[in-house]
């Protein structure tokens, strides 16, 4: 199994609503919980986040495009993090999912330092390093419904961005739909084979111009009005 | 990187400790004797107080020092697990080898102590090296250099320690002078390798680029547009975080060529002149050792302080 998430970059607007939901679900929970804040209301408020939302702009004004860009722990499937922790505290499931046992972690930052993508936080309050759990006290409780299965930030998502499942199933949907739109994982210049995957936005259809107007106001308003509407 | 000082001084003060350990261990093997029977166990005990006092400042490094009994367990894939079991081998065989050498024993346990000793040093060395080298997000440590430049200066640093010993205990400081100019020559060509290494893969084909990192290539672009650049817009955070802590740190070019200077004038030219010049006493000797120790605390300080993570492409910088 390689569970992961699937990101639309096209359909991502960068609300942050999957990171304070994370926040929120992983800052209560016994497997990484407290996600400790730092100062929350002085001046400089700052804390252990697992899922950031950094915005980018690409290209140069007017053909320009802002991209809304979601981070989390990729779950490599060649994961350095784990390999370098000294403690056997950082470990990979056979599901995919790698973890940070808190009661064995001696808060080195060596795991933080190996991993390119700025996946992992080192708590100060409790002295360990946090990462995504993929909600993996979330995806597994059978007491939950079954459309509640999935993560914290895949269940918060307003634009249904985000996408949760197996990589390894070609049949699973977030296989599906990473093979037809293109889904890339980052940097695989560096050789950590990330799990996750993002999609690039979509080419836009052309916008109606003069020519297309002319012939709808041919065809009538009518033809704009709703079909609810019209009937 | 962010120069955490306990590392700086860790690695610093138990590269000495190590290098004197290894250079003292093969001294006792050699067959005539460099050092007096009163200067080597002395010289011993310098090095096994540097290097408990580098590993005491490393456990400071750590969140969280009690579950740092933990970190023997991997050694299969961790440098730094290696590291500690290495160290945790060291200590009681140099504290016996320390013993047998108090004593003047002779015969085939010294020399078997001393081999092992030195064996165990130089792994050391090699792992604390190799902790940094192996590190494929930051591309200027993974470099041959790294390993080299760890495994020299610590000897460098050293033998100056022991020219001081060999001054004022008894000894050859005549010869020891020798072997530290030409393990300072060796070092420094290391170093000048390794910022040369540095320099030149700044602006190489192979560094990574922003729009790498966000998949510029893979289609995050404007549409109709086939090459486009990528610049941050908002990180998504008004303050300081772990991230922008660890691995966002910045130092200015003047400072950054202030302290390059004063590396290469305290760590290496001053040491290295003085050992061109004649007569040596023991004060002397130990205060040069001291100013090449202060020289390689700013050297150190700078290999993490110039070394850029790839995290910082995410927060902006065009390059790594």
């Amino acid at each position: 199994m390689k569970l992961g998430l699937l990101i639309d970059l096209d359909t991502c607007v960068g609300c942050h609503a999957c990171a304070t939901a994370c926040k929120e679900w992983n800052g209560a929970s016994s497997v990484s919980g407290p996600l400790s804040d730092y100062q929350p209301f002085g001046a400089e408020p700052s804390g252990v986040w697992l899922n950031r939302v950094r915005h980018y702009e690409v290209g140069d004004y007017p053909a320009s495009k802002t991209i809304n860009f979601p981070m989390s722990c990729l779950h490599c499937e060649d994961a350095d993090c784990v390999s370098v922790c000294p403690t056997g505290a950082s470990y990979k499931r056979a599901d995919g999912i790698v973890l940070v046992d808190q009661d064995k972690c001696m808060g080195c930052n060596l795991c933080a330092w190996a991993c390119p993508y700025g996946a992992r936080e080192l708590d100060q309050s409790t002295g360990t390093m946090k990462k995504c759990t993929l909600c993996v006290d979330r995806i597994y409780d059978v007491l939950l419904p079954p459309e509640d299965r999935q993560p914290a930030c895949v269940m918060a998502c307003p634009t249904h961005a985000r996408m949760f499942g197996d990589f390894d199933d070609p049949h699973s949907e977030v296989s599906r739909v990473s093979a037809e739109r293109g889904g890339f994982g980052l940097l695989p210049e560096l050789g950590y084979a990330p799990v996750n995957r993002y999609l690039p936005p979509r080419e836009p259809k052309p916008l109606p111009g003069v020519d297309d107007a002319r012939a709808l106001l041919e065809r009538g308003l009518a033809s704009l009005a709703s079909p609810v509407i019209r009937r | 990187m962010k120069p955490a000082l306990s590392i700086v001084f860790f690695t610093v003060a138990s590269g000495a400790g190590l290098g004197l350990l290894a250079l003292l261990a093969l001294a006792d093997l050699c067959p005539v004797p460099l050092l007096s029977p009163a200067a080597l166990p002395r010289g011993i005990a310098v090095a096994l107080l540097l290097i408990a006092a580098g590993l005491a400042s490393s456990v400071l490094h750590l969140a969280k020092p009690s579950n740092a009994w933990r970190a023997f367990v991997r050694v299969r894939t961790s440098w730094l697990s290696r590291e500690a079991v290495l160290a945790a081998l060291l200590f009681p065989l140099a504290f016996v080898y320390l013993v047998a050498v108090s004593f003047d024993s002779a015969g085939m346990a010294r020399v078997l102590l001393a081999i092992l000793v030195c064996a165990l040093a130089w792994g050391l060395l090699f792992c604390t090296a190799m902790i940094y080298a192996s590190l494929k997000p930051i591309r200027q440590w993974r470099t041959g250099w790294t390993p080299a430049a760890y495994l020299l200066l610590g000897h460098w640093s050293g033998a100056l320690l022991a020219v001081a010993l060999a001054s004022g205990y008894g000894g050859e400081p005549m010869a020891w002078a020798w072997v530290a100019a030409a393990l300072g020559a060796a070092a420094l060509v290391a170093k000048l390798g390794y910022w040369r290494h540095g320099a030149a893969d700044r602006g190489g084909k192979s560094a990574l680029t922003i729009e790498q990192a966000i998949g510029v290539p893979q289609g995050v672009r404007p549409p109709g547009v086939s090459v486009a650049q990528a610049r941050l817009f908002d990180a998504g955070h008004t303050q300081r975080t772990f991230l922008t802590d660890e691995f966002v740190f910045r130092i200015a070019r003047q400072h950054a060529q202030a302290l390059r200077g004063a590396a290469l004038a305290l760590g290496f030219a001053i040491p290295l002149l003085w050992l061109a010049t004649g007569p040596r006493h023991w004060a002397a000797a130990l205060s040069v050792a001291v100013l090449a120790l202060v020289g390689l605390l700013a050297e150190r300080w700078l290999f993490f302080a110039d070394a850029r993570h790839t995290v910082r492409l995410y927060h902006g910088d065009a390059r790594t």
